[in-house]
């Protein structure tokens, strides 16, 4: 492969690419995103090559491996174009049955379609169903339809157009302003607006600049650029080599986390992919800007994702975060002017070059344009990755794309923003999805990250949980952040070991004001969110905790105790059969009593008894119930 | 060279090239607390004692006054109700660790008589002046950082160290903690790790 | 000095370049030779005799106690790979993360002899290396068992069950996060989520992704492995 030296022979090899690919040929989408590999989808891809080939298929039908999908709760997901029939929870076993009912027989294989929970009924396409039907997938669509390790197949959907349109059409400075028109704000946490940093990293004056993808998604549950970077990695290339050409760049860098492989590979693929085809290099497209990419591993550190860390990192030192009063945009990475961007915030970019900022600014609310990708996970029935504009309210994420919560739980919160954000209760579920306003009731947009929470989780423990997970990631160099995490947590273990003591709220509050003033950096300063949103909103359930060593969600250990109702209890003595700790005594035709001083609490009996029965409760604070006289 | 006319607590101060607002302030006798700073070493931030509040087109922020550098026009106070808050709490949180020499002075300069988080004597604050002093001025790289967060902590290079360190002890007198000095005695005592 | 002992010391003279990386790794090649030989002259210099000390150490921990000249064989096999490794970065200093991910990849640890050759090869001081190795999550400094379990404490995962999950495989492995059974087969480590949230709680072991797990079913599944 010569690289193109030219927008016309880029077209050309466009035309040619569209050409050789007839749009009536079957072709089979296998999910091949990291979440349905843990089920198995290899296994089904791998059994769609075998079949087909029994079949002497090889001419008749393409196989490809995409990237995420999205709809994670109901993979492994196979999607056939090109009608769109979409099968939920493929299985290696169920692949025959659709090679023979849809390939060849073109018939629907209804066992494998989605069934509406409300309604019952079976949807055949995947833009009928509700979780994709309600989103808005303008970045993250393409992820369904091409094979991350073919550049043909982004260049076939337009792939690089709005690279020619920047570099041949428009100048640097009118690139910036495009993104600047389109008010795109950061889509990794700090919300802060691209064309802005752009501008001060464009003005500043240095021969050598470096652009940046930020691609060390930190936050746990969210795993929007991970997808992103694994099923469309030329999206964010093209976003970036815009971003360069804009900047005046040469070099650029994707730091990406290493527990993230797949997506170091790909994107590692995508680069050599690019340069072979001209999009990077000496002489992108004949246009004379040069530019290159390095991929730069991270090595397991949540702080690692704040910008002066990541340059810290990039530079071979360790990657802690700098007080750096200067901004980065101007003093980087080797002291040359940097601008960093989250992986989401450059896939944007390609779509805002080629449709105008005018078309994007029609997206979203006055001050937060676009659309957002969210992971929506936790207690909801739809768990997967959703791209919505900005404005949709939280309830109609939770309910309309994500189906509500199962089981018939009550909804109690919804976690936004990672460890640096907070929980936002049921009366603000109509909080409109918005930068300024998730950050108004005490949480914030983050990278993406949104856990629904019902009745059974205990937001005390969640709050110790994000404290704790904090005072292992914060990189420990300034006292506030560290000191005060580790007494934040002294005390919240102590509250949820029923060791609370009247003031420790009002402690609690006290450093986290500290924390926020004085922290050398953003995770430090932000630390204290989960805190202070659970007081703010849960206050009653650390009083309960505190006052009462009651955990009404009955999450806490040391606060609950399991118990054998004797009027549901069929002796069936599953239950003393698996407790670990021998601490259920019973025998032949008799209720099985819980021996509190041996049980540790590990819920195994719960889990076992079987639901028919049902006959194992917990309790917290109050008295077991009596036996009831028959 | 131009100077920056700046006003630290109500006085107008010039500050020199490349200072920072903690240097001009000290120029004129204005003292703001440190643990962490040393000016032979570059500014670290890690203790953020020398908080300081600063008023930036009409905004006020809050800000390291070892690391920020000093800007003309800049209106600076290095005292007030939300700045002593904050230094309270950080000694505060490093008294359990470290409760006597310049801990326990500035505590009770800042009206602070004891700590309501229970002791854990380590009788190290982290300030990384003996780190930092041995890599940027002594060049022997004998000590470093090792873990991170609240496991993070200081540790003598094996096999560097036990050569260097009982010899040299120039980073003794820059501990504000105290740990040290005692550790200096037991790489003596120990064998080679 | 002896007879065997100026020779040695001729026989790097001879074969020794500029640096002194160089010269220790000849050191060793050549003392691993005349170990072979019998020849059990004490060592030249502190360097190589703490060098063979710290192999030694780490070939007893990992219950592979050999003769001497093996074990200055696996140091030198071991190093000549650290060095390929630098070799692919040309020796640059800012790629030291992604150097000890590589050494990380090939040996499963980080020795400490792996990490004092980086520092000697790279000019970057021991203390820096030290900072790093232990500043981030993905590099061990202690030998791993032969099959590494992960269970994942995302929030999602924490939602679902997680700290039950976690407590389980202790109490099943006898071991804590961050530890090695004794007899070498399992490590145990936390991840602070792995992106497969829809199957919350998860355990992975050796790459084996193990969803919407069952507290009841963890001690099957490592029966499973060897």
């Amino acid at each position: 492969m010569v690289p193109l030296k030219s927008p016309a022979e880029l077209e050309n090899i466009r035309k040619a690419v569209i050409a050789r690919r007839d749009p009536n040929k079957p072709c089979i989408a296998v999910c091949s995103g990291t979440g349905c590999r843990a089920l198995a989808g290899q296994e089904v891809a791998l059994a769609f090559v075998q079949g087909i080939k029994l079949h002497g298929l090889e001419t008749k039908v393409d196989l490809k491996r995409t990237g995420c999908h999205g709809f994670c709760e109901k993979g492994p997901l196979v999607v056939i174009y090109p009608e769109g029939i979409t099968y939920v929870q493929v299985q290696p076993s169920d692949v025959p049955e659709i090679l023979r009912e849809t390939i060849i027989g073109k018939q629907v294989v209804h066992g494998l379609l989605y069934t509406d929970p409300v309604t019952g009924e079976t949807v055949v396409h995947e833009s009928e169903i509700p979780f994709y039907r309600n989103q808005l997938r303008l970045v993250f669509g393409n992820n369904s339809e091409i094979d991350p390790k073919s550049i043909e197949d982004y260049i076939a959907l337009g792939g690089y157009s709005a690279l020619v349109k920047a570099l041949f059409e428009m100048t640097p400075k009118q690139v910036v302003e495009e993104v600047k028109k389109a008010n795109l704000r950061g889509r990794g946490g700090g919300g802060f607006p691209a064309g802005r940093k752009w501008e001060e990293c464009r003005n500043a004056t240095d021969e050598v600049k470096y652009v940046i993808v930020n691609a060390d998604e930190g936050d746990p549950g969210a795993y929007m650029d991970r997808s992103l970077l694994e099923g469309n990695p030329h999206s964010v290339l093209e976003g970036l080599i815009i971003g360069a050409y804009a900047i005046g760049s040469h070099l650029g860098y994707v730091y990406v986390r290493q527990e993230y492989p797949l997506a170091v590979e790909n994107v590692a693929v995508a680069i050599k992919q690019a340069v072979e085809y001209g999009f990077l290099g000496q002489n992108i497209l004949g246009s004379g800007f040069a530019f290159n990419v390095e991929v730069h591993r991270g090595a397991g550190a949540f702080v690692s994702g704040e910008s002066t860390a990541l340059m810290a990192a990039i530079e071979g030192r360790v990657g802690e975060p700098s007080p750096k009063y200067i901004h980065t945009a101007i003093r980087g990475i080797f002291n040359k002017p940097s601008n960093l961007n989250n992986v989401e915030t450059w896939a944007n970019i390609p779509l805002i070059i080629t449709k105008g900022a005018g078309w994007y600014i029609s997206i979203g609310t006055e001050r937060s344009k676009g659309t957002k990708i969210f992971s929506l996970v936790g207690k909801v029935n739809n768990t997967g990755l959703v791209e919505v504009p900005m404005g949709i309210t939280l309830r109609e994420i939770i309910y309309n794309i994500g189906g509500g919560i199962p089981g018939g739980k009550k909804f109690k919160a919804v976690q936004t923003g990672g460890p640096s954000g907070g929980c936002i209760p049921e009366q603000l579920i109509d909080t409109p999805v918005d930068f300024d306003e998730l950050t108004e009731v005490g949480s914030m947009m983050g990278s993406g990250g949104m856990v629904v929470m019902d009745e059974d989780t205990c937001m005390v423990d969640t709050a110790r949980y994000f404290v704790s997970f904090l005072c292992y990631e914060s990189c420990g160099k300034c006292v506030p952040c560290r000191e005060g995490l580790r007494q934040m947590l002294n005390i919240l273990n102590n509250i949820c070991l029923g060791k609370g003591r009247d003031g420790d709220i009002e402690l609690l509050e006290e450093i986290s004001a500290t924390m926020k003033e004085a922290s050398l950096c953003a995770l430090g300063r932000t630390a204290p969110n989960p805190v202070l949103s659970t007081i703010r909103y849960f206050r009653d359930e650390y009083e309960a905790h505190i006052k009462d060593k009651c955990c009404p969600a009955k999450v806490c250990r040391e606060l609950i105790s399991y118990c054998i109702l004797p009027d549901k209890c069929q002796a069936c003595m599953i239950c003393v059969r698996n407790c670990p700790a021998d601490a259920i005594i019973g025998g032949e035709g008799l209720i099985p009593v819980i021996d509190q001083q041996k049980c540790t609490k590990c819920g195994t009996c719960l889990e076992v008894c079987p639901p028919r029965f049902d006959a194992v409760i917990k309790l917290s604070a109050e008295p077991a119930p009596r036996l009831v006289a028959s | 060279m131009k100077n920056k006319a700046m006003n630290i607590d109500g006085k107008m101060v010039n500050a020199g090239e490349g200072m920072t607002i903690l240097q001009a302030a000290r120029e004129v006798g204005i003292d703001i607390p440190t643990l962490c700073y040393d000016d032979r070493l570059a500014p670290y931030g890690g203790c953020r004692l020398c908080t300081v509040e600063i008023v930036e087109d009409g905004q006020t922020r809050l800000v390291a006054s070892c690391a920020y550098p000093a800007e003309e026009g800049l209106v600076v106070k290095t005292r007030s109700e939300r700045v002593d808050r904050i230094r309270q709490m950080i000694l505060e949180l490093l008294m359990p660790l470290a409760p006597t020499g310049p801990v326990e002075s500035l505590a009770r300069h800042y009206g602070l008589k004891e700590s309501r988080f229970e002791a854990d004597l380590n009788f190290c604050v982290l300030c990384g002046l003996c780190v930092r002093y041995c890599a940027e001025i002594k060049g022997a790289n004998a000590i470093c950082f090792t873990g991170r967060g609240i496991e993070r902590q200081v540790t003598f290079v094996p096999g560097i160290a036990s050569k260097i360190c009982p010899v040299c002890r120039e980073c003794l007198a820059l501990c504000p903690g105290g740990m040290l000095a005692s550790e200096i005695e037991c790489l003596l005592a120990s064998p080679e790790e | 000095m002896t007879h065997a002992q100026s020779q040695i010391s001729h026989d790097i003279e001879q074969k020794s370049s500029s640096s002194r990386s160089d010269t220790l790794l000849t050191g060793l090649d050549l003392f691993g030779e005349h170990l072979s030989l019998h020849l059990d002259e004490p060592p030249l210099g502190l360097e190589l005799r703490s060098l063979e000390t710290l192999m030694m150490r780490d070939a007893e921990a990992l219950g592979q106690v050999e003769e001497r000249q093996e074990t200055i064989g696996h140091l030198i096999n071991e190093l000549h790979g650290v060095d390929a490794v630098i070799d692919k970065y040309q020796g640059d200093k800012s790629s030291l993360i992604q150097i000890l991910l590589d050494v990380q990849a090939q040996l499963h640890w980080l020795p400490k002899s792996a990490l004092r050759w980086v520092s000697e090869r790279l000019g970057v001081p021991l203390a820096q290396v030290y900072n790093i190795a232990t500043f981030y999550k993905a590099f061990n400094l202690l030998p791993q068992g032969r099959h590494v379990v992960q269970v994942c404490l995302g929030t999602t995962c924490h939602v679902q069950g997680g700290p039950r999950l976690l407590g389980k495989v202790e109490q099943v492995l006898g071991i804590k996060p961050g530890d090695t059974t004794p007899d070498q087969k399992f490590t145990l480590q936390t991840v602070n989520c792995l992106g497969c949230c829809a199957l919350g709680p998860v355990m992975v072991v050796d790459g084996d992704f193990h969803g919407k797990l069952a507290v009841t079913k963890v001690g099957e599944i490592f029966d499973k492995y060897d």
